[in-house]
């Protein structure tokens, strides 16, 4: 966009900068309900829209609908938004774009407690197979982010960004190479069950799993909202956002919490459903512009938009196979990026 | 007013005690050679770094004891150079964290000879560019919070380190005259570490003169700014001129 030609530009009076952050979100909301209305009746089990007319299901279709579909539409909407919307924080937090919900280490910790139950305590199989592996990478989640914290106030520098970057790498670096070894010590069967969860699949969203994500992302999605203009501020560097009224401890700490609650809860239910925290935010910042008070919540619901329609493609390209929307997320996320590169390159 | 009694840092970069105080209506120029500790004050003056010795106190109470947004409406910080590293235009991050009216953000704009550069990404400004649009945005800031919003708060602190270090000379001067004005006519207590001594000369009310973590020379900017005083904390060897209308001292280096 050039930066001078559009007279009447959204966000030139604070009265238009509303009016254009409503169109946006409604916008987004709106293409949601149809992506849902869509997913709805589509997989491997055709439903039909006469469904919401009130007809009786038949048996089959009532267990499709009420066992599988549901719980997993639901949590396609909220782990996509809460992946996208950690993913802006990060990248607020750390005022780099390359940042990922991932970036402190929550993948590596939830995959190192994960091997470690399907390896180590025989989880895979098992009748509570499934079930400890939420536990596990949840539990794995919040351990790796506790540990960043503790050390990173030790590290050099302590309680910097910096220092609090650099713990997260160690430790992420040390709990891949931790999962690798047991991946070397895994049987086949093991092996395979480890390699299905690292790609990510909204498959097993049952609902236990769903429930828990109803309780706990909601509440992180509400906390990363609120933090949109403690992110701003901090836009103006540390020193000078501080001068503004900006408590940083505090916003970090708000900021770290959400992200490891929520993502770590996602990574736990679906694995990891790569490129979505990076793409999503990356890709509303160039057309929105950079304030997280718009930014956030249209993040929320283009990551939720996002992974409706990619797991429904998951679900009905192959079917009655399945492809792990985490393989198809990073495969499009990829290619999107690259092509965004070379262009802006080009221009 | 801004009070400090004995107030230094013991952990590094330390700080010499410094007991003197901060009146709203003053420019006040920090200056010293690299590494004297300018920044680090500035920081315990504006309460990131909390006094370890003695007190910093603002309106009768310590720094500390302030909820950060009644400090920000209070006062404003102007950090050296950081520019953002996402896309804002200019108008949007110059209306941070004061959500000034739209008067307001044009006046202060044009103050700042930012009105045709409202709609640019930050991102594409050269150093000075930024620099001013980061001084729209504090004086934003504290316009924001007065009874009458047009104007900055009278008793409010400005706080700036380097400001002038990315400008050309004509934008030196608008500045520097920007700055008296919202001290002498607003009632700002403007405090400003300076490289440039002779900014300093020509400008300040009070200059404080630093030296390895400490306040060797204070006053008013002829009594501390004098060839003598110069070669003897900076190692350079200079002449002074007076300025013809009376006001202070040139500083020439020798050759």
């Amino acid at each position: 966009m050039s930066e001078s030609a559009i007279v009447t530009e959204p966000g030139e009076s604070p009265d238009g900068a509303t009016r254009h952050r409503r169109r946006v979100l409604w916008g987004f909301a709106l293409l949601l309900l149809v992506a849902l209305g869509v997913a709805a009746f589509s997989g491997s089990v055709g439903l039909s829209p006469r469904l919401l007319l009130g007809e009786l299901p038949s048996s089959l279709d009532g267990y499709v609908w009420w066992q599988l579909r549901l719980p997993r539409l639901l949590a396609a909407v909220l782990i996509g938004a809460i992946l996208a919307a950690s993913g802006t924080a990060m990248q607020g937090l750390f005022r780099n774009p390359l940042a990922d919900p991932t970036l402190l280490g929550i993948a590596s910790g939830a995959g190192l407690a994960v091997s470690v139950w399907i390896v180590l305590l025989g989880g895979a199989g098992n009748a509570w197979g499934l079930y400890g592996q939420f536990v596990a990478g949840f539990l794995g989640a919040l351990g790796i982010t506790v540990l960043v914290f503790a050390l990173g106030r030790r590290a050099q520098g302590g309680g910097t960004l910096t220092a609090l970057l650099l713990t997260g790498l160690v430790l992420n670096t040390l709990a891949s190479a931790a999962g690798g070894l047991l991946a070397f010590i895994a049987n086949d069967e093991q092996l395979r069950q480890l390699s299905l969860w690292g790609m990510g699949t909204l498959a097993h969203s049952l609902w236990p799993g769903v429930i828990a994500a109803l309780l706990v992302i909601p509440p992180t999605l509400v906390l990363l909202l609120r933090s949109a203009h403690g992110l701003d501020l901090l836009q103006l560097g540390e020193f000078t956002a501080f001068g503004a009224g900006l408590d940083t401890t505090r916003l970090r700490r708000g900021v770290i919490v959400a992200t490891a609650l929520g993502v770590g809860l996602s990574v736990a239910l679906a694995g990891i459903i790569g490129f979505l925290g990076l793409l999503v935010p990356h890709t509303l910042r160039l057309w929105l512009g950079p304030g997280h008070r718009l930014l956030m919540p249209a993040s929320m619901l283009g990551g939720a938009l996002l992974l409706v329609i990619t797991d429904t493609l998951a679900r009905t390209l192959a079917s009655p196979a399945e492809i792990p929307v985490g393989l198809l997320t990073s495969l499009v996320g990829g290619t999107y990026f690259l092509w965004l590169l070379l262009r802006r390159q080009i221009h | 007013m801004l009070r400090l009694n004995g107030a230094g840092l013991t952990s590094t970069p330390a700080l010499m005690p410094i007991s003197d105080h901060i009146v709203a209506g003053d420019l006040l120029a920090i200056v010293g050679p690299n590494g004297a500790g300018k920044s680090t004050l500035l920081a315990m003056l504006a309460g990131l770094r909390q006094a370890e010795l003695g007190s910093v106190e603002l309106d009768g109470f310590p720094l500390g004891d302030w909820l950060p947004n009644e400090l920000a409406a209070r006062r404003a910080i102007v950090a050296q150079q950081e520019v953002p590293s996402f896309a804002w235009k200019v108008r949007d991050l110059v209306a941070l964290g004061g959500e000034p009216s739209p008067r307001r953000l044009a006046d202060t704009l044009e103050a700042m000879q930012l009105t045709s550069l409202a709609a640019r990404d930050v991102t594409h400004l050269s150093g000075g560019e930024a620099q001013r649009v980061m001084i729209a945005r504090a004086l934003c800031q504290l316009a924001a919070c007065s009874e009458d919003s047009e104007r900055p708060r009278s008793g409010g602190m400005l706080l700036l380190d380097e400001p002038t270090s990315a400008l050309d000379i004509g934008h030196q001067q608008r500045l520097m005259r920007l700055l008296l004005d919202c001290a002498h006519q607003d009632g700002l207590a403007i405090v400003c570490v300076l490289h440039d001594l002779n900014l300093a000369a020509r400008y300040a009310d009070r200059v404080w003169l630093l030296q390895g973590g400490e306040r060797v020379a204070h006053g008013r900017a002829e009594e501390v700014l004098t060839a003598e005083t110069i070669t003897r904390v900076f190692g350079a060897e200079l002449t002074t001129l007076r300025f013809p209308d009376g006001r202070g001292q040139a500083l020439l280096l020798d050759r």
